[in-house]
Formats: C-alpha cells, structure tokens, sequence
C-alpha cells in the first residue's frame, strides 16, 4: 500500500514538473517575444506543440539506439526530480528525497545526456554528432564552477544531501545565496550554460546545425524529449531553490522562486549572441572559475 | 455505435485544433519568395502568435513552403524533404510561380505548376505575395487543417505512380529511394 | 601436498606442457592452456582460504607464502579475469603463429601475479615481479611492431622500477636483517627519517612503473596497444593492479603512522590527480581506440593512485573498489576492442563506423563497460567515484576534488567518442559484411560486463573482501559505518541507497521505451543511416557523411595549454643530454697516446699541486 502510495506520489510529482515545465517554457517564449517587440504566442503555446508532435501518425528510426534514446534521456529527468525536494515537508512529493545525495544527483543527470547522445549517434546525421561534441564539451566547462559551488557548500556546511541543505537554511533563517555567496554567483554562471539559452546555445543552433542531436527526430521521439526537457528544467530549478534560496513551504513560494531564478538564462540570453564551442568552454574557466575558488576560500575559512 | 463515432469526432476535433495551432514549417527557400519569410517571422507581422514557427528538418515540419520558382535541378530534392517528412504533413505553394509559372511561364529549366509533382494544400498568390497574404495563407491552411480537408499527403498516397510519372519527366535520371509510406 | 604450491606446480607445468605441444595440430594446445589456467583457479577457489600459507628454505632464505586478506582480494582479480581472458584468448588468438610463446607467457604472467600476491618475504615477491615484467615484455614484443620503440620504452622504465625496489630490498634487508614484509612494516618505524622517506620512494617508483603513474606512465600507451588485444585485458585490468598493490602495502603498511594530509601522502595523491587529468586529455585527442582505452587506463590508475594515497578508510575502500571495477570495465572494453580489430582489421575509429547492427553484442558490452567506466549509475563504476568523492571532500582536498571532477567529466569526451567511433554513424558498404564477434569471444565480454551491473547495485559483495583486507593493515572495520550492502555512506552519514535507485530507473526507463514502441507502431518503419535530412541530397553509396576526423576539435583547442608538451619530450631531452655528455666522454677516448700522456701530466700536476689540502701530506 505504501509502495502504491509512493508510485502515486511520484507520478503526481511527474505531472507537476510537467505543467509547470511547460508552462515556463511557453511564458519564456511569450517574453522571447515581448522583448522583441512582437505579440507572440499564448502561453500555452507548448501545450499545444507537444500534443501535435504526439498526434504525428508516422515515425522513422535508425535503429535501436535512436529508438531509446528518448527513454534515456527521459530516464535523467524524472530520477533527478525523484531526488529533488520539491517541498520542504516533503508530503506528497516527498519521492526519494533521502536516498541519494549531491554527487549521486550530478551523474545521474548526465545519464540522459549520454544516452541522448548514443542515440543522436545512430541516426548517422553529421549535424547530430557535431551536436553532441559541442554539448558534451560545453558541459565539461560548466560542470566545473558548479562542482566548485557545490564543494564549497559541502565543507562549508558538511553535508552532501540536499534535504541538509534545507535544514541549514531552516536552522539559520538565511538562504544559502546570502551565507556563501560566492558559491552562489559561481553556481548561477554555470547555470547559463546549464539551460543552454544564447550565448550557450551552441549544441541545437538551428541555422547551422539544424537543430543538431535531435534532428532526425520527430513526432513521438520529439514529443518525449520536450516533455524530457520541462521536466528536467524544473527538476534542475528547484534544485536551485533549494540549495541556494531555502526551499519551498508551498507550491506558489516555489513556483515564484523557480520563475525569478529561472528568468537569469533567459534573459541573459535574449540579449546575447552565441559563443563558438571553445570560447564557451574558456567562458567558464574564467570568471565562475574564479568566483568558485573565491567560494572555496571563503568557505575554507569561515 | 454512433456515440463511437462521435467520440472519435470529439478526438478528431482536438487533434485537428493542436495540429492547427501549431504548425512548424520548413522554409525551402527556392525562390526569391523566401524574402517574404523573415518579415513574415518578425516583430511586423510575428506569425509565432499564430503557432507559425520555423522547424530546422523536415523530419519536425509539418508545412513545407514552397517559395517561388522551383527549378528543375531542385525538384529532386524538394520532393526528397517532402517525402521525409511525418504525416500529416502540408504544403503551401508561395507565389505565382508555383501555380502557373508566374513570370518565368515559358522559361525552360523551371517547373510551371507545383501541383503535378507535389499535392499543393494552399496557394499563396501574388509576385511576391506580402506577409498579409503569407498570413491569410497560413490561416486558409489553419481553417483546412481544422475541417480535416488538407489531406494532400493522402492523395500523394493514393497517386503515387502519376506524381513519380510527373516527377521523372521533369528529372530523367532519378536515383532516389522509393517513398515507403 | 599443500594446495599453494599445487597451483603453482600445475600453473609452470602447464605453461610448459602448452608450449611443448604447440606444435601439435588439433586443439590439444588450446585444452591444455585453459586447462593449465582453470584448474589452478578452480583449486584457489575450492581448496584455499584466507591464512594458509606455506613455509619452506631456500638457499639461505626463508620464504614463506601466504594467503593474507588484502591478497585474496588482488587474487580475485587476476583469476577472475585471468579466466575469462584466457576464454577469450583462446578464440581471439586463432591461426596467430608462435601461439606456444603466448600461451607460455599468458600462464606465467598470471602465476607470477599470484606469486606477488601470495609472497610475504621480499625475495620472492622480487622473484615473481621480475617473472611477471619480464611475461610481459614478451607480450608487448610479441607482434613484432615497433619493437624498438615501444618494447625498449616498457623494458627500460621497468628495469628502473626493479632495481629502485632492488636497492630498497637491500636497504630493508641492511637494516633489519630479514626479508620479511611483516618484519619491514613493524621495524618501519623505528628507521632513520633519511631511510623513512628513502625507502617508499625506491619503493614507490617500482609499483609506480607499473601502475603508470605520472610521470613513469609514458610506457602504458605503447604497449598497451601493441600487445595482443587479449594480453591487453588482463595487462591493464589485472597486471597494473599489481603496482596499486605494492602501493597499498607500502602507504597503508609502512607508512601508516603518517597522519592523514602529510605531505607524502599528498605528494602522492597529487601525483594521482595530475596523472587522471593528463591520461583524460590525451586519451580524448586519440584517434586509435587502443591508444585510448591504453591512455584512459592510466587516468584510472590515476583516480586509484589518489585513493591510496589519500588513505582514509572510504579512500582506501574507493580506490580497492575502483581496482576491481577498472579491471571489469577495462577487461571488457580491450576485449571488445579485439573482436573489432579482428572481425574488421582495424581498430582506427576514422576507418571503421556503424558496426552497432552487425555486432549488437559487443555493442551491448562495451555500452556497459563504458557506462560503468564514464562512472553513471546504476553501474559499479559509480559507486567507486562516489566514495572517491566524499572521501576527497570529507579529508579537506577541495582542489584535488575538482581536478578529478574534471578528469571524470572529460572523460565522457573520450567515452562517447569510443562508443561513436565504432559502433554509431553512418553505415557503409565495406563494413557490411562484418559478423559478430565469436561466442568465445563474446560471452566472456559479457560476463564482465554484467559483473559492472551487478556491483553497480550490491558493491557490498566485493567491499566486503575489500573491508576484510584494509582490517588486514589496520584500519577498523567499516561495514555499516560507510556501506551495507547496496547502500554507501559517506563521513557525515549522508547516503546513496542504491536498490530502489536502480528500480527506479529501470521502471521509468521500461515504461517510456514501451510508450515509444507502442505508440504508432504500425506505422514506425526503420529507415537506413543514408536516409536522413541533409537538405534534400541522397548521399551515394560511398559517400559516408560520419563525422569523425577532429572529433572534439574545439575542446582540444580549449584544452590547448594544457596538453602543449607531453612527458615524452622531457625524457628525449634527458635523454639527448645524457647522450651528449656519454659523447663528450667519450671524446675525451681519442686513441691518441700523445693525449693520454697529457692526461696523466695533468693529472701528476694537480696531484702534486693539491697534495697538502687532500691528504695533508
């Protein structure tokens, strides 16, 4: 009954992430659009796409690899939202909250990637692999700043679980992003190429990639990875919320944290051009490199 | 057995009004009627606000805009996308070129009218149609979709043999895989 | 008889017997090698536990062998995949001429390996080392390619790491007048600071040669990828582990009583990081996949190297662990590696492409090897990261921690680029008659590879040796502080359970594959790798659009600082010096008498001129 209990919670968990996933990404385009001066589509503009692409009656593959791709990478998304709190007394979303931590969290969300990738392989599309050699290079660049950020907070505060981040902030009565602040700032750099909005849009580039991995992707395969991508831009943003910002006592507080969190990327990169591949990768080996070793240093000595 | 029906109209109706509100379309840019394209996309016009976005290949498409003149050197390869492309999939024949000949009626390397080698769902008139017209395109296309008559890829299905007879003329040399849908 | 030395009597018989019947046609050379390699192991398993030993004298010395905890546990992984590598040799290494020299050399090196490992006196530990560099120098020869440069390179790195452990040898034995381990370690403590630091440094170059540590490591790459593919599995997956185990013995033993963050023990930890880093990068610029999986096998070493070095008991487990998961993942991935070279003749990833649907099986096992050792859950390799990492966090090492952060991550680099370079792109024409590798060839890969997925879930089944050996040199227990069964724990009790987490992903993984095979089945339809969008063009037959050649072009160019010089260029400037100063020398030989009569006046005249200052006459 429990364990029933438990499926019920995370599918619910599941659908959450979903809707506001997408909700997110048709406001950013609304925005997208604002910001250029254009009207631009309702909000539930995405709603709408996923559901043609899941309406598409035809599909192709390349083989085996191409076919579970999308499984892999939906596999990244809902385990890490499974291991995310996404409230602060857990409840119905409490998941699998205890049973990994912060390091278990930064593998487990390349898993999809990789698994993305082999399958983007198959297809045989050029554009596909140059894609994946883009996105796997840029993630080398951010991860660094980030495990950097991360690091610190761990010997700041010695814990590696998220929920022991929560606590901390909850004992303390200060978020995170003013108590080591550097860790902050190195951490919400890496997020840029996180979220992959320009300048880091390097790894889709449609006008010269042509969308790169996911190009020979359509209907279901699609529908799958953009449901794959709300999913895990939500996962990735309360994580966020509750490393840096003190969780969540109630879905509003996190759905305006994520939101104001969520709007760094986007609107850094709507009024950004894009990076060449290397200058991305040298991008974080600079400045978020240096706040991260600031974060180090300051966490060493406080 | 009417209520199955008429739940599979129900079905069909929210199926057909997703499919219209959001239609991705491949710009082949063919002609000199791809000029029209990025006023069409932007803050002027903003087809976006329509569900009208660009998609990067054809296997995400749903509309392939045919703009302008299509020589015969590109028919080969505009049929290629077309035929790989998911159903349902539409195509839009942009300017008058596509459906006469236009101004190019008797040059000898173009290809006069569209509909003989690819079903054409909507024509756009004019030479060069203005975004008003791309739009009003779009919403003929919208309002189609939304009857459920733009079946332009079924018809391609059922005439298979007379389009490739259409096609080959134009291309004698064809060493193109079949189209296996 | 005692069992010890029956398996050490069958092991030299059979390698013997095997070579004398090479000859013989038929298949009574291949029953005999894999008699002569099953059996022994089949007795080490049935018939020997941990603490029988074996006394007997010598000459003069005592020798005594032992099976201790710690060795036990090296012994599994050399039988282990001394097993499956000898199944796999065996149909890998078919109408190779001179097989009775391989099969010679496969028994003896996998011998002497147990002999290092069941040793506790320091001469036939020496005895079995030399045996085992020596099995495999032939082996890196053995191919006949490059000999000069890559045999030489192997030979001569090893020679300075045997006779840095000879002289320490001397040492130990000048001092304390035994040739006993256990003697070494008790009597450490009471030597000479200058002895305290000299010895595990002679010590340490020798098991650092051969675990390729920076910068004794520039022979790994060569003759990893010149010896047979089959050899290589067990070179790089048992042979090198050798190295770690001396090293074990000599920072967790001998210099125990140095506290956690002495600077040899950082000195040592560092020298770990720096070699993973550099083994990541190079193993990602190379273009030939034995020159790769040879370059990440030193990255790997690299994370053990800091493990050990670090010496907290989770750093201990860490590297222990990460021992027995290289040698499964990399035992799989050179295995693979030679079933491609042999269906397909190559092993350049530019030249061959697509192979995923003509060898699904080696595909299946080198995607496991290489999830396990890109280090993604749920499979082992994880679980070693995983303690890597908190242990670096938890002892203070926030630098080393985000050097081997980084060396992790780049390593997907190279593992995708394995995994894309063989079996993904575009499918052509030249490939397509390759079949799948022989069964022979392919069960043992797959054995090993499901050996990574199931440590993956329950590492408590190999920790739990692992525990038994560190409790062998004195660490406490630590089963239940950091690990159960398929649960880790890390210095501030935060944990990974990992049961449900494996679950968890199967069940999501499951449920979205049968949504995306269920949905519009009828009408997904396989379409071929020339079938795909490129504006509308139909590559032709031999057109093949796979892109390959500069594969990670603009990270190398991020990279580029890092990698302007390799170690290589370092040892021919030594090397060119020291040859300059042999030629200077021997210019001073001009066979002219007139010159040598010089000499000696010189001689006679700063003798006489320094008489009183030298020798006070």
């Amino acid at each position: 009954m429990e364990l029933f209990l438990n499926i019920l919670g995370a599918i619910a968990t599941v659908i959450l992430a979903f809707i506001v996933g997408m909700s997110y990404g048709g406001i950013v385009r609304k925005i997208t659009a604002r910001v250029q001066n254009r009207k631009g589509p309702p909000w539930y503009q995405n709603f709408i796409d996923a559901y043609k692409l899941y309406s598409k009656t035809t599909a192709i593959h390349h083989g085996w690899m191409h076919r579970m791709g999308p499984a892999f990478l939906m596999v990244s998304s809902v385990v890490t939202l499974m291991f995310v709190p996404v409230l602060n007394n857990g409840g119905w979303f409490e998941n699998m909250n205890f049973q990994g931590d912060l390091i278990f969290l930064l593998y487990i969300m390349v898993f999809g990637s990789l698994g993305m990738a082999l399958g983007a392989g198959q297809t045989g599309n050029p554009n596909s692999a140059i894609g994946v050699t883009r996105g796997l290079s840029q993630m080398v660049g951010f991860e660094i700043p980030w495990v950097m950020a991360l690091v610190a907070m761990m010997i700041q505060y010695k814990t590696t679980s998220i929920t022991g981040f929560i606590e901390v902030q909850q004992e303390s009565g200060t978020w995170l992003m003013f108590s080591s602040p550097f860790a902050f700032i190195a951490a919400v750099l890496a997020m840029l190429g996180m979220f992959r909005y320009s300048p880091f849009d390097i790894v889709g580039a449609p006008s010269e990639l042509a969308s790169g991995p996911v190009s020979e992707n359509g209907g279901k395969y699609l529908f799958t990875m953009m449901s794959s991508g709300s999913i895990f831009t939500f996962a990735k943003l309360t994580l966020y919320v509750d490393l840096f910002m003190g969780g969540a006592n109630n879905l509003l507080v996190l759905l305006i944290k994520t939101f104001a969190l969520y709007m760094v990327p986007v609107l850094y990169g709507l009024v950004s051009p894009r990076y060449r591949t290397e200058q991305a990768v040298r991008y974080f080996w600079g400045w978020p490199l240096f706040f991260g070793l600031l974060a180090i240093i300051y966490a060493v000595i406080f | 057995m009417s209520y199955d029906k008429d739940s599979h109209k129900i079905f069909d109706f929210i199926q057909n009004w997703a499919r219209k509100h959001s239609i991705w379309v491949l710009a082949y840019g063919t002609g000199c009627g791809a000029i029209e394209i990025p006023p069409t996309m932007t803050s002027r016009y903003d087809a976006e606000r329509l569900g009208v976005r660009g998609a990067a290949t054809p296997r995400q498409a749903d509309v392939l805009l045919i703009t302008g003149y299509l020589t015969t050197k590109t028919l080969k390869r505009v049929i290629r996308v077309y035929e790989q492309m998911q159903d349902p999939k539409y195509v839009i024949g942009f300017g008058s070129c596509t459906i006469n000949g236009g101004m190019y009626y008797d040059s000898y390397n173009t290809i006069k009218v569209l509909d003989k080698y690819l079903p054409v769902d909507v024509y756009i008139n004019g030479c060069m149609p203005r975004p008003e017209a791309v739009l009003a395109g779009f919403a003929k296309l919208q309002q189609l979709i939304a009857e459920g008559k733009a079946n332009g890829a079924q018809k391609y299905k059922e005439n298979l043999e007379w389009y490739r007879e259409n096609q080959k003329r134009i291309s004698p040399h064809w060493v193109m895989p079949e189209y296996n849908w | 008889m005692n069992t010890i030395i029956l398996i050490f009597i069958i092991f030299l018989a059979g390698a013997i017997l095997t070579f004398l019947a090479s000859n013989i046609k038929g298949l009574l050379k291949e029953v005999l090698f894999l008699a002569s390699v099953i059996v022994p192991v089949v007795m080490f398993f049935t018939g020997v536990k941990a603490g029988d030993s074996f006394n007997f004298h010598l000459a003069g010395f005592a020798f005594q062998w032992e099976i201790t905890p710690l060795g036990y546990l090296f012994a599994l992984i050399v039988t282990g995949l001394g097993v499956m590598a000898a199944i796999y040799a065996v149909s890998a290494m078919q109408k190779t001429k001179n097989l009775g020299l391989f099969y010679f050399n496969f028994i003896l090196s996998i011998m002497s390996m147990l002999g290092i490992l069941f040793s506790r006196d320091l001469v036939s530990f020496f005895i079995f080392w030399e045996i085992m560099t020596w099995s495999s120098y032939l082996m890196v020869v053995y191919q006949g390619k490059d000999v000069q440069k890559v045999g030489i390179k192997y030979f001569i790195f090893s020679a300075i790491g045997a006779y840095a452990m000879l002289m320490a040898i001397v040492m130990v034995y000048s001092l304390t007048g035994s040739m006993m381990i256990d003697k070494m370690i008790q009597s450490y403590a009471g030597f000479a600071f200058n002895m305290q630091i000299i010895i595990p440094i002679l010590f340490l170059i020798g098991f650092g040669v051969k675990s390729a540590m920076m910068p004794l490591h520039v022979w790994a790459p060569g003759a990893y990828s010149h010896s047979p593919m089959a050899f290589t599995s067990l070179f790089s997956g048992a042979l090198s582990k050798m190295g770690i185990y001396g090293m074990v013995i000599v920072m967790a033993g001998m210099i125990a009583y140095f506290p956690e963050g002495h600077w040899f023990r950082i000195v040592i930890a560092w020298l770990g990081g720096i070699t993973a880093v550099g083994g990541t990068l190079w193993a990602i610029a190379q273009d030939d996949a034995k020159k790769l999986l040879a370059y990440s096998s030193v990255a790997q070493l690299g994370y053990i190297i800091v493990g050990v070095g670090i010496g907290t008991p989770l750093a201990m487990l860490a590297a222990l662990f990460m021992a027995v998961m290289h040698a499964l993942f990399k035992g799989t991935l050179f295995m693979a590696v030679g079933a491609i070279e042999k269906q397909t003749g190559t092993s350049n990833f530019t030249e061959v492409t697509g192979l995923i649907r003509k060898m699904p099986l080696t595909f299946l096992a080198s995607l496991m090897g290489i999830i396990a050792l890109a280090g993604i859950p749920p499979l082992g390799g994880f679980v070693g990261k995983w303690m890597l990492y908190e242990s670096l966090i938890g002892s203070d090492h926030y630098l080393l921690v985000i050097v081997i952060f980084f060396s992790s991550t780049a390593a997907f680099l190279y593992c995708y680029k394995f995994l894309f370079g063989f079996f993904l792109g575009q499918e052509e024409k030249e490939w397509e008659h390759v079949k799948e590798a022989p069964v022979l060839m392919v069960i043992p890969m797959i054995i090993l590879a499901g050996g990574t997925f199931l440590l993956g879930t329950f590492p408590g089944l190999v920790i739990k040796p692992i525990s038994a050996g560190l409790e062998q040199l004195g660490y406490a227990a630590t089963q239940g502080k950091y690990w159960e069964m398929s649960m880790l724990f890390n210095e501030w009790g935060d944990q990974v359970v990992l049961e449900p987490i494996l679950y968890a992903i199967i069940a999501v993984f499951a449920f979205f594959l049968v949504f995306l095979l269920i949905k519009n089945h009828k009408n997904t339809r396989y379409v071929s790798t020339k079938d795909i969008s490129t504006s509308g063009e139909v590559p032709k037959e031999h057109e093949n659009l796979t892109f390959i050649q500069n594969f990670f072009q603009p990270f190398l160019r991020a990279v580029e600082p890092l990698m302007k010089r390799q170690i290589d260029f370092y040892y021919n400037g030594f090397g060119k010096g020291i040859e300059a100063l042999f030629d200077f020398t021997r210019r001073i030989y001009t066979g002219n008498g007139q010159t040598y009569a010089l000499y000696a006046i010189i001689f006679v005249v700063i003798f006489l001129l320094l008489k009183t200052t030298l020798f006070g006459i």
